[in-house]
């Protein structure tokens, strides 16, 4: 069977045809595509600070309780980790826009180290945790342990959200590898940098997403019991 | 509306970003102040609208939505659905739950140390 070529034809506002050559030039095509990606993010963690509400007006003191006991200085650490890559990030792109192509680039690898950072320190953390019995079907949290309800679900959802946002850092790692490999090959360039925007966007929402994460889980319970909601 | 031609003020820029970082970094540091210095009484409350306000620098800063109205009407509209959603779920089928009395998850807190003293990990 033969595979005749179409040509793709977009018209223009005064009715012309013409045929498509590619849509690298559709900067804000691509842009508003990746908006639409990330509101599907926020679809899905939405969920999931749902069910977590919904808990926590179920067991507010033990959620409380369970908060307090999370280190927040490891906590903060990343926080802070995440904050100064999202501005190594934003740099590697205005870089790349202004044509210093290897600024560009020492700021992704810059971007990728602290990531790197974050997920070490998250390891510690859940170790540490893991210690403790306190892990996924490991230990207190199993149902027959007399730990309180309310802190099994807590921490139930602490380690499927933080465990999630890991795996979204993970893989913001795998991109950012993935860009470098791009701006090597040329196909990234200061006149075709939508691949870099996106990639930016992305590291951004898994930033944003952690704004929300880190407040619920660590800092809930700075205040003790008395600091309520 | 940023496009690949738009012109690019990089000192401007970079300032900028500086700025937020630094707003950000301030924010972090009232986060952790704030359960001791003020709204104590809700913590939550507090924390969340401190997360707001970084969150709404995130997004028209670092994320270029300040100016672009197409994205950001986009965005309202997509939190809205949210929050609507939110609003129905949590205050009024949950508040008004039929089955709570026999579902395992909002029947009372299984036998436990309920309100022991937290241990740091």
């Amino acid at each position: 069977m033969s595979h005749e070529y179409i040509p793709e034809i977009a018209t223009d506002r005064d009715g012309n045809k013409h045929e498509v050559q590619g849509w690298q030039d559709d900067f804000y095509g691509g842009k508003l595509g990746f908006w639409l990606f990330m509101f599907t993010e926020v679809l899905m963690f939405g969920a999931m600070f749902m069910v977590l509400a919904y808990y926590n007006t179920l067991h507010p003191e033990a959620f409380i309780e369970a908060s307090a006991s999370l280190n927040r200085l490891l906590g903060g650490i990343n926080t802070v980790i995440l904050l100064v890559s999202a501005l190594t990030m934003g740099l590697s792109l205005l870089k790349m826009r202004v044509g210093d192509v290897k600024g560009a680039k020492l700021m992704i690898w810059a971007t990728i180290l602290l990531a790197i950072a974050f997920l070490v320190i998250k390891g510690f953390e859940w170790r540490a945790e893991y210690n403790h019995g306190i892990f996924l079907m490991h230990g207190e949290m199993l149902p027959e342990s007399g730990m309180a309800f309310g802190k099994k679900l807590f921490f139930g959802m602490y380690f499927t959200m933080t465990g999630i946002h890991g795996f979204h850092i993970i893989i913001g790692i795998g991109l950012m590898i993935w860009l470098l490999k791009r701006i090597n090959a040329g196909k990234v360039t200061p006149a075709h940098h939508i691949l870099h925007w996106n990639i930016a966007l992305y590291w951004d929402i898994v930033h944003l997403i952690w704004v929300f994460v880190f407040p619920y889980y660590y800092m809930i319970g700075a205040g003790g019991v008395a600091g309520g909601h | 509306m940023d496009t690949n031609n738009t012109t690019i003020d990089y000192k401007k820029e970079r300032v900028a970003y500086y700025k937020v970082l630094v707003g950000l970094l301030l924010l972090t540091a009232v986060t952790f102040i704030q359960p001791h210095l003020f709204m104590t009484e809700s913590t939550f409350l507090a924390q969340m609208t401190i997360a707001v306000i970084k969150a709404w620098l995130i997004i028209m800063y670092y994320m270029h939505l300040k100016g672009d109205s197409l994205i950001g009407v986009m965005g309202i509209f997509s939190l809205v659905i949210v929050a609507t959603f939110m609003v129905i779920v949590i205050g009024f089928d949950v508040a008004n739950f039929q089955f709570g009395a026999e579902s395992h998850i909002t029947g009372p807190a299984s036998a436990g140390v309920e309100h022991a003293t937290p241990v740091q990990h």
